[in-house]
């Protein structure tokens, strides 16, 4: 574990681009799914460093990390069926080409 | 008593719907319906009106009324306006509906004639009970905004009678003028009625009359101005004169109800009725008398030379009704009404004369294409030349008491211009009937062959009518108005009038035979046997019982009427003193200027406006509705671009 706050922060903020870009640029939903997990767990793990050097925020950030993991649970849950229901009816997870509300 | 009252519109209104509903079904009886419905009212109105002619209870000098309903609820109205639906019924009321219901009774029964062969005669006599309803609503309305309602009723009724013959351009063009030339008026009336009610907070008119005096003077007398600008419109007063002669173009029994007998009273009942408003304002008085003295001569000039039968008639109207309104303006408030009455019945009976004239000459107005009818029409000719001397003022018929009472008051209230003006009126009034009587019946022929000979005298129905109706012309004059000034119409309105003269400060000086009523009535009568005898020897005669007989003289006319100084006098009477084309030029041609330039400002600054605020969100959406692409990953590229641009922000004012 590094004593440096400043590593943690770089790394989730990494991952948290890492994760926009996943969701910008990949075209398979399962992937923008996984990218949206990138960005919470990174936001995660800022909010648990802080907690780890801030005394005060000590307690805080544990209780604010662990609701923000039961979200991302229940997130993931229902990006996921809303995907295979639209994967049913249109054969593809490529979001490109859900475009029936244009036009 | 009192719950005769309703009875007496309502059964014409029956009459109308049931031959509105079934007219079309059973044209041959038609009339059936239409006409019953009128002789029951008349019967009714005939008991209601001697009752309170003989002040008789309930309805006393003060007269008495019931209310039917509350028509407006004063609950509906911030400012509490309520109006009542009541009838009332005095002497005067009763004097209307004399002459309303018996003469609308004649034209219905006449009309079974002279529609016979109309295919649209369902729908005539539907429009006559309908227009009796309305008529009755106005006589015997108990407060103003009913009144307004049966002004607006026969005015709508006038225009639907006018354009019958609709399918005729110069009849639909007519009705329309009217109608048009009627609204002027009724929107001066319109506002009187506001003005009332601003001003006292009630319409009931009894109610008005009592509380008149404490409005400020200002306001009496722009209320009795704009009540007075209603009556000028329905009673075709200068300037607003313009519609009757043109309303002609009706049926003949139309005109003879409607534009000579009642409709057209409707502005001296109104100002009679009035008559502690008109009492309050002495200078309206003589803004009344001077309007009804100047249409009343102007009217005259112009009937001396037109040469359609009914036009003649219809300016004599205009002249005489004229007369009543001097006769009001002068303070002689009765002999107006009397006037009204004996009018009522001879102008009548001249009009349906008229239309049996017409009939007889197959549907030619035109008095030059007659002339020596009288052998070959002789009900129609005895009972017309009774109309005549009648309207000419001859005694003792109708005409001469109640014109020479106006005359007499008019010189003895002080308004010796009335009087000399309403002289001169008065031997005008002669000459142009008996022009009108030497050219249509005597006098050389000059129908044209083909209808000369099968001319024949009118059907029964239509000649019943007139004899009934020459009985009143003739005999009306001595009957209620003699002795002058204390005959019986005088005892019977005296309660109506008597505050308003008391209030004047006219003296009611006793009428005397042998000073200067004598003298005035002997002048008149000079005047106008002056004038027959002239007419006479332009127009001829042909009175064999009486030994009369000249030829017409139209050499003698042509030259008059083409000598110097005569001749302008001549074009301007032929021509209606060019007020028709002062109208079109002032109203049809300027008027109809600013209209298109308001239309052209409506069409392109207004709608444009408007227009043009759609134009362009229509095409803002047009463009911006391509934001919305629907992919999921263009919105998401947004949320973050807006993200950095946050962050950005926040960043910089941190740093800063």
């Amino acid at each position: 574990m590094s004593s440096s706050l400043d590593s943690y922060l770089v790394l989730s903020g990494l991952l948290f681009s890492i994760g926009t870009f996943g969701f910008l640029a990949r075209r398979n939903a399962i992937s923008m799914l996984m990218s949206i997990e990138l960005m919470l767990n990174a936001v995660n793990l800022t909010i648990i460093a802080f907690g780890a050097f801030e005394q005060p925020l000590h307690v805080h950030a544990s209780v604010i990390a662990l609701i923000v993991i039961a979200v991302a649970a229940a997130e993931a849950t229902v990006g996921l069926a809303i995907v295979i229901a639209i994967y049913r009816n249109k054969k593809t997870p490529l979001v490109d080409e859900y475009d029936s509300m244009s036009e | 008593m009192t719950a005769l009252l309703p009875l007496i519109p309502i059964l014409p209104l029956g009459g109308f719907v049931l031959t509105g509903l079934l007219g079309r079904r059973y044209p041959d009886d038609a009339h059936r319906i239409a006409v019953w419905a009128v002789v029951a009212s008349w019967v009714v109105a005939s008991i209601v009106a001697v009752m309170a002619l003989l002040h008789a209870s309930p309805f006393g000098t003060g007269g008495a009324g019931i209310t039917l309903w509350t028509w407006i609820p004063a609950n509906g109205f911030a400012n509490g306006f309520n109006a009542s639906m009541g009838l009332f019924v005095d002497p005067l009321t009763a004097c209307l509906l004399i002459v309303v219901t018996t003469i609308g009774m004649l034209v219905h029964v006449y009309s079974i004639g002279y529609m016979a062969h109309d295919p649209g005669r369902w729908r005539f006599f539907a429009y006559l009970n309908l227009f009796m309803f309305s008529m009755l609503t106005l006589v015997l309305a108990d407060n103003f905004l009913l009144v307004f309602a049966g002004w607006e009723l026969v005015g709508l009724c006038s225009y639907l009678l006018i354009g019958f013959w609709y399918p005729r351009r110069s009849a639909a063009v007519a009705a329309k003028k009217a109608f048009l030339v009627n609204r002027v008026g009724d929107m001066g009336f319109a506002l009187g009625i506001m003005a009332i009610w601003t001003q006292l907070g009630t319409l009931n008119m009894q109610a008005v009359f009592a509380r008149f005096g404490s409005v400020p003077h200002e306001w009496q007398i722009a209320i009795a101005l704009l009540i007075f600008c209603g009556a000028v419109g329905k009673s075709a007063q200068f300037p607003l004169h313009v519609w009757l002669p043109d309303a002609m173009e009706g049926p003949t029994p139309v005109s003879a109800l409607i534009h000579a007998a009642t409709m057209v009273n409707a502005g001296v009942y109104l100002v009679a009725r009035c008559n502690p408003i008109f009492g309050a304002a002495p200078e309206v008085m003589v803004v009344v008398a001077a309007i009804g003295i100047f249409t009343a001569i102007l009217a005259a000039s112009i009937a001396f030379t037109q040469t359609d039968i009914k036009r003649v008639l219809a300016y004599s109207t205009l002249s005489q009704l004229g007369y009543m309104f001097a006769s009001l303006g002068v303070g002689a408030w009765t002999a107006a009404i009397f006037h009204l009455m004996s009018h009522g019945f001879f102008k009548g009976l001249l009009f349906l004369d008229s239309g049996s004239v017409i009939h007889s000459v197959d549907g030619e107005q035109d008095m030059r294409k007659m002339g020596g009818l009288a052998r070959k029409i002789p009900i129609t000719y005895a009972t017309m030349l009774v109309g005549s001397i009648a309207i000419a003022g001859v005694p003792p018929l109708a005409g001469f008491f109640s014109k020479d009472e106006i005359l007499g008051r008019a010189f003895k209230n002080g308004f010796l211009w009335v009087w000399a003006i309403g002289f001169v009126v008065a031997g005008m009034t002669a000459f142009y009937m008996f022009r009108l009587m030497g050219m249509t019946f005597w006098g050389p022929s000059h129908v044209d062959p083909e209808v000369e000979h099968h001319i024949h005298e009118s059907p029964r129905s239509m000649t019943g009518p007139l004899v009934l109706l020459a009985i009143p012309a003739a005999l009306l004059g001595l009957a209620i108005g003699f002795p002058p000034e204390t005959g019986l119409l005088h005892q019977w309105l005296a309660p109506v009038f008597a505050s308003t003269i008391a209030a004047s400060g006219h003296t009611e000086a006793a009428y005397n035979f042998f000073g200067i009523d004598g003298a005035l009535a002997i002048g008149t009568t000079a005047l106008v046997a002056v004038a027959i005898v002239l007419a006479w020897r332009f127009f001829g005669v042909e009175i064999p019982a009486l030994g009369l007989r000249a030829q017409p003289r139209p050499d003698q006319v042509r030259a008059l009427s083409a000598r110097q100084g005569l001749s302008l006098l001549y074009k301007g009477s032929f021509n209606k003193w060019w007020f028709d084309d002062i109208n079109n030029k002032l109203f049809v041609e300027w008027g109809g200027r600013v209209a298109a330039a308001a239309f052209w400002f409506d069409r392109t600054i207004v709608d444009g406006t408007v227009n043009g605020i759609g134009t362009v969100t229509a095409g803002a959406g047009m463009r911006l509705r391509r934001v919305q692409t629907g992919r999921v990953q263009n919105y998401a590229l947004g949320i973050a671009l807006g993200l950095i641009v946050m962050a950005a922000g926040y960043l910089y004012l941190a740093v800063r």
